[in-house]
């Protein structure tokens, strides 16, 4: 039995200690916006929040992550409305959608570290694999979801401001 | 437009209540016919022509004001679920905010008007549908206000549609389609209504957001591996390594203690073991020992397969073109040059892999999946259960990646033995190893050419012959090869020109892999015109220039034109070589033109450019998300993407061996379409050919180096992109 913290709300499962913390996601708990692409942790499909840190959950066993909380795309905004979600809808990226949860995830953690990412910020950290080809307009929406980002931040300092 | 695909699986309705299914969903129903009147005979074409279809099979509008447009074309990316609605409500008038897609059931009322087959595959849906869903959606207007004008007394020439109401001009009254929709569906069916000219267009030629976009945002998309059923089981496979192998004999005492086993059934070729969750399966199935004889392919390798190729260059094979006398010509020829090119086999490697729910029972059977051909599904879970197709219901989900690989329904036939054996619903899982290995790989293919020059060093012969495997399915006797296309339809003007194909077919299963023939015979067929121009010291574009002057190639100039021009051909930046391919490809024109720097055999790839001419534009922002994608597809496989085979087995099994492009790795690219008032092109299948040869050609420019075979990391060439923020 494991106790696992994912999007904020507790989860017991009875699984092996050895199962991938995707399968975890996937066939017990029923969070399937969480995809399998490689198994090798290669391709980036799987990809969560751990801790805030991205990380690949095809490659990482169950026993290895219990007690850190865990964030999936279902728990990244109660409305789709993180700044990289609407960016990602404004730039219209997802072709066929499968490694897009991986690929939002990966750049909301990039944009919490690094709040205005260079090109090479972008290349360092955006090693999911696309099949479709959405490269270019998850580049696009980065530096989109960077700006609203900013904005937003941006319009709390300023109501901070008007507060005080 | 408002997205609202069924999510999760599907409620089992079957077929026979498929209609009203919807009207109780969506209150009354117009055009309420039978649909079941056209589900018979799947494999025949039915052209429109003859047979009608029946407007309630493809757009069905409920009393609450509801548009729900059942879509021929499946959405795997390519933006099926857009572009068939928006043909539709083109002519229908309706609000976009009230349309709801649904994936259509497998049915002849969904053939495509071009081959008679209900497939989304080779750039065939708006090509095939651009005239019919329009039709339909006039079809439905026609109704709807000839309903309204009825209920009015008053003459129909009076009232029109648009933003889902019918309005009586005269008297300015307005009602909205749902409320004369039960009356629409009693009238008589006009079977040729008026369309409206391109110039009053209001939806095709926009770029309305793709509605499927919103769920893949938010982890909500439901792909086929996301189905869940009441009590299901989790399935894993494992084929004979060997393709072509059979299964001899297998010994699972070991995985039955595995915790969650359930069964392991036998394929023809392979085990599968069904487990209470995929990780269970996966680890119970590597517990299973087997035995297999290794076919036909035992012993072969791909020096092996490239030989066999190229050993194809001594027969004539089947001859797909012949222009003048080509064999004349070549005697009389000052020159003759002759090259040969090749290309490997290459996997789809879809970023979903392979998987089917499946539950059978005594009535019948029931499938989830994601696929290009619901009558492929249905067909091969039928003949796996050796049960009437009638009593197989094939429930579409969102395609994870298609690309031709999920035309195919082998994981189809294998999830439905998997759910008999197990009495249980069963969801069965490909891993990418089994994905890699065991897919409809795009054939390897060699072509030779041979080209007579006259003194003064004009191009008087070409002599190509192409050598790869040809699918029996679309081959016959007495046609010339599919195959050869790339090649023998070139726009080029050669006064003696002869193209021959010879299958050599060796076993290794094959199939269509984005953009088909234009993934590898454009390549070859635009590298030798770069060596014919270079050896009469022409300029690239020039000398393809003069091969485009007569009136049948003038929309591939053009687009030669455009690329040339974007790219700044003649004002290229000093150290910096360019390299250039055009060619006509699934209806329309495509080119691109890369720009490269090398500097000890590293290629630093600084940008792209890719035009198209696809005739009229539909989704324009989707045709350069497409361009950008085939790109990226295109890229990847030309620089190092390679299925090789070692003792009939594919050495390849994931990722790290068979690499993808990746962002890093991308240049720019400069995607243009051109304006076109010509009947719809192809799409999602273009993009993918012409960056190989443009590439091959620029590093020739660079290097004096000709890269006449695929992959280009064979010839010990580096190359990255060049990104300047």
């Amino acid at each position: 039995m494991f106790n696992l913290t994912i999007n904020g709300m507790q989860h017991d499962v009875e699984v092996e200690p050895d199962t991938p913390l995707l399968w975890v996601l996937r066939d017990a708990i029923g969070l399937t916006g969480t995809k399998f692409g490689c198994g090798i942790g290669l391709c980036g499909a799987c990809s969560v929040l751990l801790d805030g840190q991205i990380a690949r959950s095809c490659t990482m066993a169950v026993n290895a992550v219990a007690n850190q909380p865990i964030i999936t795309i279902e728990g990244l905004s109660p409305d789709g409305s993180h700044p990289v979600q609407r960016a990602w809808v404004q730039e219209s990226v997802p072709q066929c959608g499968y490694c897009q949860s991986g690929m939002i995830l990966a750049a909301a953690a990039l944009l919490k570290r690094v709040p205005q990412p260079s090109d090479a910020d972008i290349d360092g950290a955006m090693t999911n694999i696309c099949r479709c080809g959405t490269y270019a307009r998850v580049r696009k929406a980065i530096y989109r979801a960077a700006a609203l980002q900013a904005d937003s931040l941006k319009r709390i300092a300023d109501a901070a401001g008007e507060l005080s | 437009m408002r997205y609202r695909k069924s999510q999760g699986a599907p409620p089992p309705i079957t077929r026979r209540v498929f209609v009203g299914a919807a009207m109780t969903v969506g209150g009354s129903l117009v055009l309420g016919v039978n649909l079941q009147a056209q589900e018979g005979g799947e494999s025949r074409a039915t052209p429109a022509a003859t047979t009608p279809r029946l407007p309630s099979a493809f757009v069905q509008i409920g009393e609450d004001d509801s548009i729900t447009i059942i879509t021929p074309a499946v959405e795997m990316g390519q933006g099926g679920h857009t572009a068939m609605p928006m043909l539709v409500m083109e002519e229908l008038g309706g609000d976009w905010d009230r349309v709801r897609v649904a994936d259509a059931a497998a049915a002849a009322v969904y053939n495509n008007p071009l081959f008679g087959m209900q497939a989304t595959v080779g750039s065939f849906s708006v090509r095939g549908w651009y005239r019919e869903l329009r039709r339909i959606g006039a079809v439905a207007r026609e109704m709807l206000v000839q309903a309204a004008a009825e209920d009015w007394s008053v003459p129909i020439r009076e009232c029109t549609a648009g933003n889902s109401r019918i309005v009586h001009g005269p008297t300015g009254r307005s009602r909205s389609f749902g409320s004369v929709a039960a009356r629409a569906a009693t009238l008589p069916i006009p079977q040729e209504p008026p369309l409206k000219p391109r110039s009053d267009f209001r939806v095709i030629g926009t770029s309305p957001p793709r509605g499927d976009i919103p769920a893949k945002v938010n982890g909500s998309a439901c792909f086929g591996i996301d189905v869940k059923l009441p009590g299901m089981l989790y399935a894993a496979v494992k084929s004979s390594p060997t393709l072509g192998g059979t299964l001899a004999s297998f010994n699972d005492a070991a995985a039955k203690p595995m915790p969650g086993y359930h069964c392991t059934a036998a394929l023809h070729d392979g085990v599968i073991v069904v487990a209470r969750s995929y990780w269970q399966a996966k680890k119970a199935l590597d517990q299973v020992s087997t035995v297999y004889d290794q076919g036909a392919l035992a012993g072969w390798d791909s020096a092996k397969v490239s030989l066999t190729l190229r050993q194809g260059f001594n027969e004539i094979g089947k001859i797909a073109r012949h222009d003048g006398d080509v064999a004349a010509a070549l005697a009389a020829a000052a020159t003759v040059m002759e090259a040969q090119y090749e290309a490997p086999y290459l996997a789809h490697a879809c970023m979903e892999p392979m998987n089917c729910t499946a539950r059978v029972d005594a009535a019948g059977c029931e499938v989830w999946c994601g696929t290009q051909s619901p009558q492929a599904a249905r067909a091969a879970a039928a003949t796996a259960l050796g049960i009437p197709r009638e009593r197989v219901k094939v429930n579409t989900t969102y395609l994870g990646g298609g690309f031709g690989r999920r035309g195919q329904a082998d994981y189809v036939a294998q999830a439905v033995i998997a759910a008999r054996a197990a009495g249980r619903p069963v969801k069965l899982i490909w891993s990418r190893e089994e994905d890699i290995q065991h897919d409809y790989y795009r054939p390897a293919a060699a072509i030779r050419f041979r080209a007579g020059l006259s003194a003064k060093g004009e191009l008087t012969a070409l002599d190509c012959s192409v050598v790869t495997a040809a699918s029996s399915a679309f081959e016959r006797p007495n046609l010339p090869p599919t195959y050869t296309g790339g090649v023998s339809d070139t726009n080029y003007s050669i006064p003696n020109l002869r193209v021959c194909g010879v299958n050599k077919d060796i076993g290794v299963r094959f199939g269509f892999w984005r953009s088909v023939n234009d993934s590898h015979n454009p390549f070859m067929l635009e590298g030798f015109i770069d060596e014919i121009a270079a050896r009469t010291k022409k300029d690239p574009y020039q000398f393809r220039r003069l091969l485009l002057q007569h009136a049948a190639a003038q929309r591939q100039l053009a687009v030669l034109d455009l690329i040339a021009d974007k790219a700044h051909w003649e004002q290229r930046r000093p150290g910096h070589f360019l390299g250039i391919a055009a060619f006509e490809s699934f209806g329309s024109y495509i080119g691109s033109v890369a720009d490269i720097t090398v500097k000890d055999n590293k290629v630093s790839l600084h940008r792209v450019i890719v035009a198209i001419d696809c005739g009229v534009a539909i989704h324009p922002d989707n045709i350069k998300a497409q361009l950008e994608g085939g790109m990226v597809y295109g890229l990847s496989a030309v620089l190092r993407g390679e299925i090789t085979l070692d003792n009939g087995a594919v050495r390849q099994s994931n990722f790290h061996d068979y690499p993808m492009l990746l962002m890093s790795e991308m240049p720019v690219v400069e995607c243009f379409v051109v304006p076109s008032a010509a009947p719809p092109g192809g799409v999602g299948e273009p993009g993918t050919g012409p960056i190989g040869p443009a590439l091959a050609n620029a590093v020739y420019a660079a290097t004096g180096r000709r890269l006449r075979s695929l992959p280009l990391s064979k010839h010990n060439l580096t190359v990255s992109a060049v990104r300047v923020s």
